[in-house]
């Protein structure tokens, strides 16, 4: 594949914004980790030696207790196994993620009461939350839902707001004037009210969160690619596009979209940003998805209702500002990159 | 002329009216046997001492002093209605009855109508006598368009038929059907005829911040009503009752000053600046965390207290639909029983103070059934049930036969409650069940509980003075929304002994058939019982003194001045205190452990 050397340039011009450059590699390496969250946090083994046999329970089915001679069928807990095949001293072993437990589970210890504050001995290296599931784990997966979430919601409100805002610039007269006029009504519905209203009488799954999102918040996107395609409508290559027969929605998705291509990439970012402040907002106040799913809001909400134990809060909003400042951080280098303001100047 | 018309309204008024004026010409009956009580057991110390204020706290100003009517039923009522003294009076302990403003008290045969004869003594706060006229005042007042009052226009009009003068002091109260606790339904109130004489439409305006006369220990004082910030109660020098002999020793504060504090956080605050006497340590993290080590109890200076009740508590659990396919068998009714690990709960997660719930009705004294014991977390007994019932555990090790899998929907609505449900889930996983929990606003979770679309209701019903089965458990409220049997419960042998319940008025049948109903309803599994709370915990100064026995039975409050009104201040020990705390001098701390009323 050959890449435009317009684009090329554009990257070496993203490149060399350092802050926005280490804060993308910064950003992948999140993404990665959370994606392959299961491999360092979680409460599975990563690979069982037993009676001469392999086990790798990672990305299987679960293996009930009786397979390692436990009474119970129910999932193994390999913590304790571990510290059986230790005492019992043979040749069975297994090997722990870097944090042994996963985003749901409780540990309750004895004598002692959750919120437990941060323990390299016990592997909670950011303590537990109120009921006693690990930290680490809650952000982990937390970030990793909020991400698919943001993600989904870009592409969805994206989608929309781009054929229509294409349309709207590209036919003008009254069909644009219609959907202006919709936009704005539109736009003036109490989003939150609507989430609380509709949170209340159906637990709100991710996609419905999605769709709910998507449904109010797509208006956004039009404004930009309306005025866009205004602009592009009259260019001259349009009209040469028109002379040679070229229909409407080829001029419009072959010729006007890629040259609005860097309007639309320099919004990703901050749209990331608005899906994960969105998600964790909704969390925070109660109306996002429904517990036990692992959500920052709900951190945020467990820690500000248990300052006394810091820890909760502290990772949380320190999570949170990571997140958020690399992403905006990004976005000012892909704006940079993609759409520089070139001055020059005279002496 | 207008007066003309008026008194023409009021004279066809005055025919017109069914109850109140119709008795006028009765004679009472011959053989009425009277009763009285005057030995029931004394509550209170008979070394408290009178003084004192007590200050307390309410997190918002009452928009009225009426105790009828529009915004009536706020917090602050409760200082009012509890000082408004009924005909009879329930014992706190033993629950039997004790005078009130009656003296002597009798049944009627058709087991509708008892008979009372005032106390001659009986007094209004403004010096008036209480008479017979009084009570039937209560009816026509309760039952007036005027006070805005739908419920006791309803209830004085469906509960009670009449009430009958026989002279000043003699009067009788017909109730429209027989009712096996009488005394219940028959025990009303005066309502004082001088103040609000003839009722009219502005009565909701007038009478919004009028102080009316009452019968009980304290009056308020109108001149000390700081709008929007507090009022104080003051105690009544010559109480017409304070002699009484149930009532000697109670009742000992001068004063209490209720002023307006929003927020539990500042009320802690306040306690702690000595602005208030009291503080509640109920919820667990108070007790464990945020009052555990405060200055004030490590010196000394005030004391914890934790009481336990025996009270009737509400049936809080777990409700299983059976109208759903997964529950209509009883062997997985069981299993899901088996498979909530309550006590992990309770001990892991709420520090143990709470304790397991038993039987559907618990602390209904003789109507409970003790032999009833809740299912236990056992997955040994949910792989037995579930296997004679066909199922196999899946690959993710929940529960599976056919098409089916045990994956059900726990509806809820407390967000205080979610830890609590998120441990059972996860318990419940192990055990090869999965729930699924959906949160509901608190309206729209009952909503769906009565219109039976919930697998699981994770709720309570609020408690009565004996426990009632038809509406929760009869078949004539199954499969049907809008009813409150949201388990469909719909068991004909049931049907037939909760019918004999209701119509029967023989104490002893009834406790004999409550003891079966309960034992039915274990049998059925469609209730789970879950935690009663059954304490009080409180932080208060020193200085406050409370007799042997701290507080009643079912006490709501260790501080209660008007309800129970069992605390007194000593004020030497104030004094005593006041001197240390300025000195820097310090006392053992101390925590007062009652379990006179521990049940289990």
């Amino acid at each position: 594949m050959r890449i435009n050397p317009l684009t090329l340039k554009k990257i070496r011009r993203f490149r060399s914004v350092k802050r926005g450059y280490y804060s993308f590699l910064l950003f992948v390496f999140l993404l990665l980790q959370a994606f392959f969250a299961e491999l360092w946090i979680n409460n599975r083994a990563l690979l069982v030696y037993y009676e001469g046999q392999f086990y790798f329970p990672t990305y299987r089915s679960m293996i009930p207790g009786s397979v390692f001679m436990l009474p119970y069928e129910y999932e193994t807990n390999y913590r304790a196994l571990q510290k059986r095949f230790e005492k019992e001293g043979g040749d069975n072993f297994l090997i722990m993620p870097l944090v042994p437990y996963n985003a749901f589970e409780m540990d309750l210890q004895e004598s002692k009461f959750p919120p437990l504050p941060p323990s390299i001995t016990d592997r909670h290296f950011l303590g537990t939350d109120a009921i006693g599931r690990d930290m680490v784990a809650r952000l982990v997966y937390g970030f990793r839902i909020s991400i698919i979430f943001s993600i989904l919601l870009l592409v969805a409100t994206f989608a929309i707001g781009i054929a229509l805002g294409c349309l709207m610039g590209y036919w003008g007269g009254k069909f644009d004037l219609f959907f202006q006029r919709l936009i704005e009504v539109w736009s003036s519905i109490p989003f939150l009210y609507i989430i609380m209203i509709i949170a209340s009488i159906v637990v709100p799954s991710l996609t419905i969160l999605v769709l709910i999102y998507v449904i109010f918040g797509w208006m956004g996107m039009t404004w930009y690619m309306r005025t866009s395609t205004y602009k592009e409508k009259a260019r001259d290559y349009v009209l040469a596009a028109r002379a040679l027969g070229a229909s409407n929605l080829r001029i419009i998705f072959h010729h006007i979209l890629p040259n609005s291509i860097s309007l639309i990439v320099t919004f990703v970012p901050f749209s990331v940003a608005g899906g994960i402040s969105g998600l964790t907002a909704l969390d925070f106040l109660g109306f996002g998805l429904p517990p036990p799913t692992p959500s920052w809001g709900e951190l945020l909400q467990q820690g500000t209702s248990n300052l006394q134990a810091a820890w909760i809060v502290s990772s949380t909003v320190a999570a949170l500002v990571l997140v958020m400042v690399s992403i905006t951080f990004i976005g000012e280098g892909v704006r940079e990159g993609f759409d520089p303001k070139m001055h020059s100047t005279f002496e | 002329m207008i007066f003309k018309i008026l008194q023409q309204a009021l004279l066809a008024a005055f025919l017109l009216s069914p109850g109140p004026f119709s008795g006028f010409a009765e004679t009472l009956p011959a053989n009425i046997k009277w009763l009285s009580n005057n030995s029931s057991p004394i509550i209170a110390s008979p070394n408290a001492k009178k003084g004192g204020t007590y200050r307390t706290y309410m997190t918002s100003f009452p928009l009225t002093l009426r105790t009828v009517g529009p915004d009536s039923n706020g917090g602050f009522a409760s200082y009012l209605r509890s000082n408004q003294m009924s005909l009879i009076e329930l014992h706190n302990n033993t629950e039997e009855i004790i005078p009130g403003l009656a003296t002597h008290w009798a049944y009627g045969k058709d087991g509708k109508t008892m008979y009372f004869k005032l106390d001659q003594e009986a007094r209004w706060s403004d010096g008036t006598p209480v008479t017979a006229d009084d009570f039937l005042y209560t009816l026509e007042f309760h039952r007036s368009k005027h006070i805005v009052a739908p419920w006791y226009n309803n209830y004085y009009t469906e509960k009670i038929d009449r009430v009958i003068k026989y002279d000043d002091h003699t009067l009788a109260v017909v109730t429209t059907k027989a009712d096996p606790d009488l005394f219940l339904v028959a025990n009303i109130g005066p309502t004082p005829k001088h103040f609000y004489g003839e009722l009219s439409k502005d009565f909701v305006r007038k009478y919004n911040w009028k102080v009316a006369p009452n019968t009980g220990p304290y009056q308020i004082d109108a001149k000390k009503i700081k709008k929007g910030k507090s009022i104080t109660l003051e105690r009544k020098k010559n109480w017409w009752a304070k002699d009484l002999r149930n009532n000697k020793g109670r009742y000992n504060v001068d004063k209490i000053q209720v002023s307006v504090v929003r927020d539990q956080t500042t009320v802690f605050e306040y306690f702690k600046k000595g602005r208030l006497d009291d503080f509640i340590l109920t919820f667990p993290t108070y007790w464990h965390e945020k009052a555990k080590n405060l200055e004030i109890y490590e010196k000394g200076y005030a004391k914890k207290m934790w009481f336990y009740l025996d009270q009737r508590e509400s049936p809080a659990g777990l409700y299983l639909n059976q109208d759903k396919e997964i529950f209509k068998d009883a062997k997985l009714r069981y299993a899901f029983a088996h498979a909530m690990n309550i006590d992990k709960m309770l001990n892991g997660l709420l520090r143990g103070d709470y304790s397991r719930l038993q039987n559907y009705s618990t602390g209904f004294g003789k109507y409970t059934n003790p032999k009833i014991r809740a299912r236990t977390f056992d997955i040994n007994k949910v792989e037995e049930l579930m296997t004679e019932s066909g199922w196999k555990r899946g690959s993710d090790g929940i529960w599976n036969k056919g098409e089916s899998r045990y994956s059900v929907k726990v509806t809820y609505s407390f967000d205080g409650h979610t830890p609590r449900l998120v441990l059972l889930k996860e318990e419940a996983k192990k055990a090869g069940i999965e729930l699924r929990l959906q949160r509901l606003d608190g309206s729209a979770a009952f909503k769906s509980f009565l219109e039976k679309k919930h697998d699981v209701a994770w709720m309570a019903w609020s408690t009565s003075f004996r426990p009632r089965y038809w509406q929760g458990f009869h078949s004539d409220n199954a499969h049907k929304p809008q009813t409150n049997n949201i388990t469909n419960t719909d068991d004909p042998e049931l049907d037939k002994m909760i019918m004999s319940y209701r119509d029967s008025i023989v104490p002893k049948e009834r406790i004999a058939l409550a003891h079966k109903i309960q034992e039915k309803i274990h049998e059925i599994g469609s209730f789970i019982p879950t935690y009663k709370v059954g304490y009080l915990r409180n932080i208060y100064w020193r200085w406050w003194q409370f007799p042997e026995v701290p507080a009643t039975r079912d006490a709501s409050f260790l501080f209660e001045p008007l309800a129970n009104g069992l605390f007194w201040m000593d004020e030497e020990l104030k004094k005593e205190t006041e001197a240390a705390m300025n000195s820097g001098k310090t006392f053992k701390p101390e925590t007062i452990i009652d379990k006179t009323f521990l049940v289990n």
